[in-house]
């Protein structure tokens, strides 16, 4: 069964191709890995999944149905979750209410219904901070539900990023680089959470990485994007061993990886 | 150290202060004055919906505060309806006018907004001042004398009464739906309007409803202010009026209910002590704004609840927030 | 009746282009609205008026005296209270400068002019209208306009050819390549924020005699020196000027078509159609979005 897939989507702002004819699709379980140099389309290909950006041609499909054309809540709202390269933690928020803040879509209080309190919205208020405590259970993060939200670490601010979405049963969960600005342990964290939610929660999972060591290690299949095409895709080792992808990038980022080695020692 | 200031306590005992002054024989000004603050309380709470907590810059609260006090006198002196109906209509119209003022401002963010609003409301204040055939111009509309006929109170008590028991109804309104889905919704779009709608919160709606929320804050206290002064007129509703709102919200504590109703409470008290000096009432409100934004972003309502224990609030302000 | 309306409205409009400058020169750099732009104009007339009137002084020296007290107050303002501010939340400036607006209204009533009195400034020139072409035309318009179209060319010249403007205009593009390249950042805010309270004072200094002075003026001019902003585009200098004579252009029009009182609201309805039909303004590119 397919989560998510791109058929034939091409986008382009004036005369750039930001996209072209991409083509791929998520099957249930996986945790998909998207990579590709700077400018390769990853940013583009993120936001025609979430709908700021409509695709020129082709069409996007989660769970099976078409979401061109929806709004972003709305496709939120159809089961895409995502998190940001940045925090976007809400701030003012404690922990718990961030989390909470997940389940609007399940959630049926109005102004008028919540402002005169009735006993339907003070029931699904106590059943919606009940499943919260128990996805920051299930996070590890349950002794922070009170923190201000940014009184987090820029790692346990990320978790709880990925809380907030998973809460609202998403069919697929987006990551935008998740690992940015982690340290290795906190990546190790990261990756053991992420093949939980997958084997726990039976969450698709589809990642947009620049850190090699976190797509490698935890992706089923991988997605190589440059200029705006999919250059290739497959397990980890076949791409990495792709010569295109080679050539397009991963000479580059191991080379990188391998100065920044050699600055190291 | 913290206080034993539970919040009930203080709100019990300043619900029951305020309901105890007509019978303890408090002079006609002092309840005028104290009916004064408790119609700002409730600008204040509507304005603090929109800018502290769903972050939208509008300035247009005076406008809509003359919206609701224009329709309800209208509605008397050219309808002959009567306060009880009219009153009402008042705020329905006004809460009206702020939802549809919504819509083209749903396209707009940040500075475009504000620039939006202050050209919203000078343009409702230039139409109080020439739309003469309905407003009666620069000279105002004067009211009819209100009536509580068969209950046994003098009309600035019944005014006075019924504002108390407005500010109470519409404050618990205003907390019950900040601790829900809406109240969350709001914040969320104040902090990230991407992130929200990555939420599934519908970004519209959640604008438009802040909007009308303190429209209808607003509106109701158009409304009463118009019964209370027995008279509207055009200037009141001017630039002078919406910074000082900003300086009850702002002071008080931007983004918490009880900073706002604290703010509404000591501005219209300084305001009093000033009344004669126009140019005193602006530089205190001026260097309260400033000093506040500078030194003490989240307002009064930080050290209260520094000092005293029981005041956490639902989706509050920290410290250092800024 | 139209050449008299037109010249008057290229009058007033080079004055809220002036002010516009200002306005769009500060949001350039920093990316904030200064709303207490007007009261600065405000400031700069009744200076003017302190050194023609109260002082007995000639006009050049008391206009040097505005610009200059006005200048320092722009400096000073921005040490006290916007540099503590820049990386906060649009919100926290806003509210200071409207707050800082109040304080200088209220100082301003306090010192030059109780409430709702004008205080009248002597004329530059013989007020008499000459006659051009056989249409009447006020000297002192003439005066006023001619000053005002000097001035910014001499701006124009001050960003293009000198180090100092140079620099504001790299601020303005990106902040953190003008650190990079050893631009002090902050010290190019505060001469940005002088400057723009420098050259509002200038419009104040001219309007002044062709006006009334009073405190209250301050809010009045500041709309429309964002009409101006918003039609030209807010963030164009040339948008900002090009916006301050259509919107003078547009209010004499419509006061002398139209309705007298129609004047004074055209500027409101110029901000709201533009911002409902064309938020990114005759010139401007997209409005900002959120980071």
């Amino acid at each position: 069964m397919t989560k998510l897939s791109l058929q034939k989507v091409s986008v382009a702002f004036g005369g750039l191709k930001a996209l072209e004819d991409v083509t791929m699709s998520v099957p249930a379980g996986e945790i998909r890995g998207v990579i590709g140099p700077n400018g390769a389309g990853k940013t583009t290909l993120l936001n025609v999944v979430t709908g700021v950006n409509q695709p020129d041609t082709g069409d996007v499909q989660l769970d099976g149905a078409s979401i061109r054309g929806l709004k972003t809540s709305q496709i939120a709202a159809r089961g895409l979750g995502r998190t940001f390269q940045t925090s976007k933690m809400f701030k003012g928020m404690t922990v718990l209410e961030n989390v909470m803040t997940g389940l609007h879509g399940f959630l049926k209080a109005e102004p008028w219904t919540a402002a005169l309190n009735f006993k339907r919205v003070r029931d699904e208020e106590r059943d919606a901070a009940a499943k919260s405590r128990a996805i920051l259970d299930f996070v590890g993060m349950r002794q922070f539900e009170d923190y201000d939200a940014s009184d987090l670490s820029f790692g346990q601010q990320r978790v709880i990023e990925i809380a907030r979405a998973l809460i609202g049963e998403p069919k697929v969960l987006l990551l935008d680089e998740p690992a940015v600005g982690l340290s290795a342990v906190r990546v190790d964290e990261l990756d053991r959470l992420l093949r939980r939610i997958r084997d726990e929660k039976g969450v698709t999972i589809v990642m947009i990485e620049h850190v090699v060591q976190l797509v490698m290690g935890v992706c089923d299949r991988i997605t190589v994007l440059n200029s705006g095409r999919v250059i290739a895709e497959g397990g980890a080792e076949d791409v990495a061993r792709h010569p295109a992808v080679v050539e397009a990038y991963l000479g580059r980022a191991i080379g990188a990886a391998a100065a920044a080695g050699a600055g190291h020692a | 150290m913290r206080l034993p200031l539970p919040r009930r306590a203080v709100l019990a005992a300043a619900v029951i202060g305020f309901a105890v002054l007509p019978p303890a024989g408090a002079n006609p000004y002092f309840i005028y004055i104290a009916n004064l603050g408790l119609v700002y309380v409730l600008l204040a709470i509507g304005l603090n919906m929109l800018i502290g907590y769903a972050g939208q810059l509008a300035f247009a609260n005076a406008a809509l505060f003359g919206i609701g006090a224009y329709a309800t006198g209208l509605l008397r002196v050219d309808h002959g309806l009567p306060f009880f109906l009219a009153f009402p209509a008042g705020v329905a119209v006004a809460t009206a006018i702020g939802v549809v003022i919504a819509l083209p401002a749903l396209r707009l963010r940040g500075l475009y907004l504000a620039l939006a609003s202050i050209a919203f409301a000078q343009f409702c204040l230039w139409a109080f001042v020439h739309w003469e055939r309905v407003t009666y111009g620069a000279g105002g509309v004067r009211l009819p004398r209100l009536s509580f006929a068969p209950l046994p109170v003098s009309v600035e008590v019944g005014i006075y009464y019924l504002t108390l028991g407005l500010v109470v109804l519409m404050s618990w309104l205003a907390w019950n739906m900040l601790r829900s889905r809406v109240g969350r919704a709001l914040v969320a779009l104040r902090e990230s309007e991407v992130a929200a709608s990555a939420l599934a919160i519908d970004l519209t709606r959640y604008k438009a409803y802040a909007f009308g929320v303190s429209a209808m804050f607003a509106g109701v206290a158009g409304g009463l202010f118009s019964a209370l002064l027995g008279i509207v007129t055009p200037e009141t509703f001017d630039l002078y009026q919406v910074v000082s709102h900003f300086a009850m919200v702002v002071v008080g504590g931007i983004g918490s209910l009880w900073g706002a109703i604290i703010g509404a409470a000591l501005l219209v008290g300084l305001q009093e002590v000033l009344r004669a000096f126009r140019e005193l009432q602006e530089i205190a409100f001026g260097a309260l704004i400033l000093f506040t934004v500078l030194f003490m972003p989240s307002g009064l309502i930080a050290f209260i609840k520094r000092f005293a224990s029981g005041w956490d609030e639902p989706l509050r302000r920290t410290e250092g927030d800024r | 009746m139209l050449p008299f309306l037109l010249v008057s409205g290229l009058t007033t409009g080079a004055l809220y282009a002036l002010v516009a400058i200002g306005l769009v020169l500060v949001y350039r750099s920093t990316t904030h609205i200064n709303f207490a732009h007007g009261e600065l104009f405000m400031v700069g007339g009744f200076l003017a008026y302190t050194g023609v009137v109260i002082l007995g002084w000639p006009y050049v020296p008391s206009l040097i005296l505005a610009v200059i007290g006005t200048f320092i107050l722009g400096i000073v303002s921005d040490r006290a209270i916007f540099r503590p501010l820049i990386h906060a939340p649009g919100l926290s400036m806003v509210l200071a400068t409207v707050g800082f607006s109040f304080l200088l209204k209220g100082i301003g009533r306090l010192l030059w002019g109780g409430r709702g009195e004008f205080t009248s400034m002597p004329p530059i020139v013989d007020p008499s209208p000459i006659f051009l072409a056989g249409l009447p035309i006020l000297p002192q318009q003439l005066v006023v306009l001619a000053a005002a179209v000097a001035c910014m060319l001499a701006l124009a010249a001050f960003f293009r050819g000198t180090t100092a403007g140079k620099s504001m205009q790299a601020t303005a593009e990106s902040t953190r390549a003008s650190y990079l390249v050893g631009i002090r950042v902050e010290r190019v805010y505060m001469y940005t924020w002088g400057a723009g309270a420098a050259i509002a004072a200038v419009a104040g200094c001219f309007m002044a005699p062709l006006t009334l002075l009073s405190p209250d003026i301050g809010f009045n001019l500041l709309l429309k020196a964002f009409a101006a902003t918003i039609l030209g585009g807010l963030g164009s200098m040339g948008g900002a000027v090009v916006g301050g004579f259509a919107v003078g252009i547009i209010e004499s029009l419509a006061g002398g078509y139209v309705y007298t009182a129609f004047q004074d609201v055209s500027a409101f309805i110029v901000i709201i159609a533009v911002l409902v039909l064309r938020p990114q303004g005759l010139f401007g590119t997209r409005p900002a979005r959120e980071a």
